[in-house]
């Protein structure tokens, strides 16, 4: 009785949601220093037209816009599911100080200049960040083979706070390639090619797959820890693999892009707001949501002040920030 | 709720670090019952459901579910068996209740197949037996206390357990609803076979639901036994620090237990001397002994509940041994008393040869100087079992001029300005 509606409706969002993204997808092509219309995107991609913009799309849009799409893809999936893991509105991959190992890793090795794993080496060393700092904020919360989710939280903020303090004091030691590294940690995607998609994809997609596979567990979370133990879903197991898989995603993402903020609370807020808390859809949904979402932004930010582009990080943030204050101040009216 | 389950601890121990929580707890419960483990806070309740549930290991002793030892089943095996409704739930990210309930089913669910027709068709009759069907399309945070605890409950049937641990479950709800949800619970016990163990602060609640008590105090099983048996003052003081008195429900005829303040609303310089007994004295006595006056008893019989809660007070009584007439003893232990006392309450009782003695104290010279007030004059007659003899001295004694004839109400307002004066 409730799979049939359920399925239906289900069926139904989801091709909104995918026919929304695809219409992103041209927008965001088509958009930049040159404009590109539709009709020859079309010809250029499905025909295999060699038209005047083809190169321009090929090799610099679609990677480029595919990439935000994955990349915004993986932020906000890992931000549904932390906000499920953690059961508070208000956390992302920054809170627990994932962001900011993964974009120590990358400064690393920006500075150093060691090239052991050739032009991945900046993704590996991001990834590395993102994975060590998960452990050690995990490792300092753990007492007595439980992780509190209260001082997961708090180690989570005071190490993303601290490695942060780091990233500027490297800045400061390396003023010849600062540049280099304010471009990264605002997060840009200007450098992207189909092997750096092909790279971050190959660690997000199949990433954002397994996250979907334990939402029913995690909407089981959602009822408080003790409560989901009763229930016989293994707490901390679920926790330590949701936050692995959370940190591969994460290091993947800025190993690509660099830091881009308030995505990964901005996506599942707009889709809990339409379409409730479940994780069965909050997750894939705000998969999509985000992609587009970033794509969007990305397109945006190769427009507005031409021939100039503003960074994707700062463009997020700038339409993120007022964003969050709204929902902050919305849940406290809530709440009164 | 097809699966009957007794269950069994042996020598359960268990320290949070240094600190011994549970020492050497035994028992056994029989399957289909429906058990309350009571006792102060910090005795160990809500640790002991933790280790009968398994969120806690302990670190001495086995727990078996059937014939089946916890430690050596699955996280997914223990929950098909056993489920726990706690005080309450919050939920940060609102669900519908249908939802709620269904994850109830998720030990059984295969996480490639996702939930069954039948899945949904056992979470549907948990819903129906809890009265939640009608609002499954409900978001939870909507719902009130009530309503809540029975989506929790049905959650917790959707798992199909043979037991069902309660951790103060209705310590959120007011007096319907808590009755609502215990009654719930008891039906099932009965109905179905489950095996129900709750932790209870209500002890009238518990005496009134209960098969088995299990009380306990700084981490061992003081008592154990059926409620009429476990629940009465000399447990209760021990286990709660705490006096009661017990009388019957009038309806169920299940023990019921009134908690006694000590703390007198005011402390007062004028001491009364009661001649009561067969009950008569109980109201006066709680309200005089909470008025803070000083108050003295007798004669009474060994036993008697006007004895029975002087002793709880600690009162000064003239007893005798039941069924005896009143020796000269007691009666001048009874004539100290009233010379202590400045003035004398005769409560309504009855009279037979074995304690007219206490009428006659009323005539003593000594006495001649305390007010004596008569409560309930009427009816004497129906009360004296005497052949007339009580009556006689009954009609001299009104005659004195020390006697003052009142109500109850009246008493306390003369009691008060005797009070007055006399400071």
């Amino acid at each position: 009785m409730y799979k049939s509606t359920g399925y239906i409706k289900n069926i139904l969002s989801l091709s909104i949601l995918i026919m929304f993204l695809i219409i992103c997808l041209f927008v965001a092509v088509g958009i930049g220093a040159v404009d590109i219309h539709r009709k020859e995107i079309m010809s250029i991609i499905f025909l295999g037209e060699n038209t005047d913009n083809r190169v321009i799309l090929m090799d610099i849009r679609l990677p480029r816009v595919m990439i935000s799409a994955v990349l915004g893809a993986g932020l906000s999936a890992v931000g549904g599911v932390m906000q499920g893991v953690f059961k508070n509105p208000l956390v992302d991959s920054y809170t627990l100080g994932m962001s900011s190992g993964a974009a120590l890793g990358a400064v690393l090795s920006i500075v150093s200049g060691i090239g052991i794993f050739g032009y991945a080496t900046t993704g590996v060393f991001a990834f590395l960040g993102a994975v060590a700092t998960l452990f050690f904020v995990y490792f300092l919360s753990k007492t007595k083979n439980r992780v509190s989710i209260n001082s997961l939280l708090l180690s989570g903020v005071a190490v993303s706070y601290f490695l942060s303090s780091i990233i500027s004091f490297m800045m400061m030691l390396n003023r010849n390639k600062i540049e280099q590294i304010v471009f990264w940690t605002m997060g840009s995607l200007s450098s992207a090619t189909w092997q750096k998609l092909i790279f971050s994809s190959s660690f997000i997609l199949p990433g954002i797959l397994v996250l979907c596979f334990f939402s029913r567990e995690l909407n089981i979370m959602s009822l408080g820890e003790e409560s989901a133990h009763y229930i016989g879903v293994d707490v901390e197991k679920l926790k330590y693999i949701l936050l692995v898989i959370c940190s591969l995603i994460v290091g993947a993402v800025v190993s690509t892009g660099g830091t881009i903020g308030f995505l990964g609370l901005v996506a599942p807020h707009i889709v809990r707001i339409i379409w409730g808390s479940d994780n069965r859809k909050l997750i894939p949904y705000s998969a999509i949501m985000g992609g587009a979402i970033l794509m969007l932004s990305d397109a945006l930010g190769r427009v507005l002040i031409q021939p100039a582009e503003i960074p994707v990080g700062v463009m997020t943030s700038i339409m993120g920030g007022p964003f969050f204050i709204f929902l902050l101040k919305k849940q406290k009216t809530k709440g009164a | 709720m097809k699966m009957d389950y007794k269950i069994r601890a042996e020598e359960l121990g268990f320290n949070y670090g240094n600190k011994e929580v549970l020492k050497d707890i035994n028992f056994k419960i029989k399957a289909g019952s429906f058990i309350s483990i009571i006792g102060p806070n910090g005795s160990g309740k809500s640790t002991f459901l933790k280790i009968l549930s398994r969120y806690l290991k302990p670190q001495k002793g086995i727990v078996v579910l059937g014939e089946e030892n916890l430690k050596e089943l699955s996280k997914k095996e223990i929950s098909r068996r056993l489920s726990v409704v706690p005080q309450n739930i919050l939920l940060e990210f609102d669900f519908r209740v249908k939802d709620i309930v269904l994850m109830g089913r998720h030990p059984y669910i295969n996480r490639l197949k996702g939930e069954t027709a039948e899945d949904i068709k056992i979470a549907e009759r948990a819903m129906k037996y809890t009265n939640t069907l009608e609002f499954s399309h409900r978001l939870y945070n909507e719902l009130s206390g009530g309503e809540k605890q029975r989506v929790i409950l049905a959650q917790a049937l959707a798992q199909e357990p043979g037991i069902l641990l309660l951790d103060e479950p209705i310590s959120h709800l007011d007096l319907q609803h808590q009755v609502e949800i215990l009654d719930l619970i008891k039906k099932m016990t009965i109905e179905e076979g489950l095996t129900a163990v709750a932790v209870l602060h209500d002890l009238n609640m518990a005496s009134a639901y209960s098969d088995y008590i299990i009380m306990l105090k700084d981490g061992k099983v003081c008592y154990e036994g059926e409620p009429e048996k476990v629940l009465n003052s000399t447990n209760i003081a021990y286990v709660f620090n705490t006096d009661v008195t017990i009388s019957k429900n009038p309806v169920t005829g299940k023990t019921y237990l009134y908690p006694i303040s000590t703390v007198p609303k005011k402390i007062r310089n004028v001491k009364v001397h009661l001649i009561c007994g067969g009950g008569s004295g109980l109201e006066l006595i709680q309200e005089l002994v909470g008025n803070g006056f000083g108050v003295s008893t007798g004669v009474l019989n060994i036993g008697d509940s006007d004895w029975a809660i002087s002793r709880q007070y600690e009162l000064d009584i003239a007893e005798e041994t039941p069924f005896l007439s009143i020796t000269q003893k007691a009666y001048e232990k009874n004539l100290e008393l009233a010379i202590r006392a400045h003035c004398i309450i005769l409560l309504p009782i009855y009279f037979s040869k074995a304690n007219i003695k206490n009428l006659e104290l009323l005539m003593e010279n000594s006495l001649k100087d305390k007010t004596i007030y008569i409560l309930d004059d009427s009816n004497f007659q129906r009360r004296d079992f005497t052949g007339g003899e009580a009556q006689s001295i009954y009609n001299k004694i009104k005659t004195q001029p020390n006697v003052v004839l009142l109500e109850e109400d009246e008493l306390k307002i003369a009691l008060i300005k005797a009070d007055e004066k006399n400071v």
